[in-house]
């Protein structure tokens, strides 16, 4: 009983979260890496909150005058397929992709 | 004729009280205007200084932008906030919570441009994109104070000379109020001593004729006659010396000696016999041997004058006069109309007459209360509203 316990919470924690399955894999093929995504939406945006919604909004209904790539790649690679993702998915992707990239706490 | 001068403002206790409040929301003005004054050129001289700062502080914060945006760009390989020696910073997101701080002072008010807190000015410059996601970027400089001291000095010698102006005026405002004041009683002094000043020597001549007179035989009918013309000129005498007493005598040295004041009670008791005879009030004395007190005699005189001649006046016909003296005090008690209680407080008060059904000016309590004041004697007056009235002067 206790061995089947410890397998099943082993497998919970080893198991791959929404940021990683459906946002990582995607942004592997761009030539810009997922981070610096994340300082763009910071410098349009600033705060959390703002932030988190801009990110979420644009998953859900993106738009090229959303984007925050510039002109040459949105030529490139064009604008997003909307994400099949729903909210609560949404949420729990774009809150760990803050707390990875976030500046809070990180500066010396 | 010759007019007796005297300056001297006699204000009533109601009537300085009403200059005390004058003077006081006079002050209370002046003190308030002083302050929103100060606090004005306080601001103002702040504002000034940070005005002056407001270029440089701007240098600054423009130095530490570049800083942040560099760091932005290159955030994957460097953590360290920029520094500089010559200020602290701090930056702040669109929702003012803090990214990072160095402050000494914490206290920030990001909706400000530039203020003074504590000893540090702060300022506040918005990047122009959001670098690290700042949108409020506050630049902390130490206040050197300097600007401070020479408020503080300036307020203190203007303030200083503005109070001295307002107190100045002040004064000549409270001078011109009691003008009118003063004139009035300048006016009925004058009129007095003018009026009075022509009474003596008539007085003095019936009185002297009266005198010589009365050793002669005369008819009884006669005699009842020159009694009352006796009290009438003795009464014009009494008013004549309580005024020339307000308006000479108390500037005059007194001759203190030891008064025995049993004696001085039975000899004014005797000047008075016709004033109880005509009234025909009874006197019951109750006066101890060997009480003395160390005064001037013409003065104690005109206060034990001013006691019996109200408790005459005001007493009624076929009334008692007890006069009591012991050790330390002594009391002249009459069976007249007495005094209301709301009114005993005004009767040393010059000019204050409590009855005006009977004659005379209101001064005898007035001269009583100088000569009390003047030999540390103290005065009390009960009365019970048409049965009696005691005045007990004790020592």
């Amino acid at each position: 009983m206790v061995k089947g316990l410890v397998v099943f919470l082993l497998f919970v924690s080893l198991e791959a979260s929404v940021y990683t399955e459906n946002c990582i894999p995607c942004h592997r093929k761009l030539p810009v890496s997922i981070d610096k995504f994340f300082y763009r939406y910071l410098l349009k945006y600033s705060s959390e909150i703002e932030t988190k919604f801009a990110i979420k909004e644009y998953l859900k209904n993106p738009k090229r005058e959303d984007s925050v790539l510039n002109e040459a790649l949105l030529k490139r690679f064009g604008v997003k397929k909307r994400s099949k993702l729903t909210d609560r998915e949404l949420d729990s992707a774009i809150d760990e992709y803050w707390e990875k990239y976030k500046v809070f706490g990180k500066l010396k | 004729m010759s007019v007796l001068k005297s300056w001297d403002i006699n204000l009533r206790q109601s009537e300085k009280k009403t200059l005390f409040l004058f003077f006081i929301l006079y002050l209370f003005f002046v003190l308030l205007i002083l302050l929103f004054i100060s606090l004005t050129y306080y601001n103002l001289q702040k504002d000034l200084m940070l005005k002056d700062k407001r270029a440089y502080m701007s240098s600054l914060a423009k130095h530490q932008i570049e800083g942040l945006k560099y760091l932005h760009a290159n955030f994957d390989k460097l953590r360290i906030y920029p520094r500089d020696k010559r200020y602290k910073s701090a930056i702040y997101d669109s929702t003012y919570v803090k990214i990072f701080s160095l402050l000494d002072n914490e206290n920030v008010n990001l909706n400000e441009d530039i203020y003074l807190t504590g000893n540090k000015i702060h300022f506040i410059k918005e990047p122009e994109s959001y670098y690290l996601g700042t949108k409020y970027v506050v630049i902390e400089i130490d206040d050197d104070g300097i600007w401070k001291k020479k408020t503080y000095r300036e307020l203190f010698i203007y303030g200083t000379l503005f109070l001295i102006i307002s107190l100045i005026i002040g004064y000549i405002l409270m001078l011109l109020i009691l003008r009118p004041m003063r004139d009035a009683i300048s006016l009925l002094d004058r009129f007095i001593k003018d009026t009075t000043h022509e009474l003596n020597t008539p007085v003095n001549t019936i009185l002297s004729n009266i005198e010589i007179t009365e050793d002669t035989k005369l008819d009884p009918k006669i005699l009842k006659r020159l009694n009352r013309i006796k009290i009438g000129a003795k009464t014009i005498s009494n008013l004549y010396q309580d005024l020339i007493y307000l308006t000479l005598d108390e500037k005059v040295v007194s001759k203190d000696e030891k008064i025995d004041l049993k004696n001085l009670l039975k000899e004014r008791i005797e000047y008075f016999s016709l004033f109880f005879e005509t009234k025909k009030i009874s006197v019951n004395l109750d006066l101890n041997e060997g009480v003395y007190l160390f005064i001037d005699r013409k003065k104690i005189t005109k206060l034990i004058d001013n006691l019996i001649s109200n408790a005459i006046k005001y007493n009624r016909v076929r009334g008692t006069v007890e006069i009591v003296l012991r050790e330390g005090y002594f009391y002249i008690k009459d069976t007249g109309r007495g005094i209301e209680k709301d009114k005993i407080n005004t009767l040393f008060e010059r000019y204050e007459r409590v009855d005006k059904s009977v004659g005379g000016f209101g001064i005898g309590l007035s001269i009583v209360s100088k000569i009390s004041k003047e030999y540390n004697l103290k005065v009390k007056i009960e009365s019970q509203f048409k049965k009696w009235t005691k005045v007990s002067v004790s020592w």
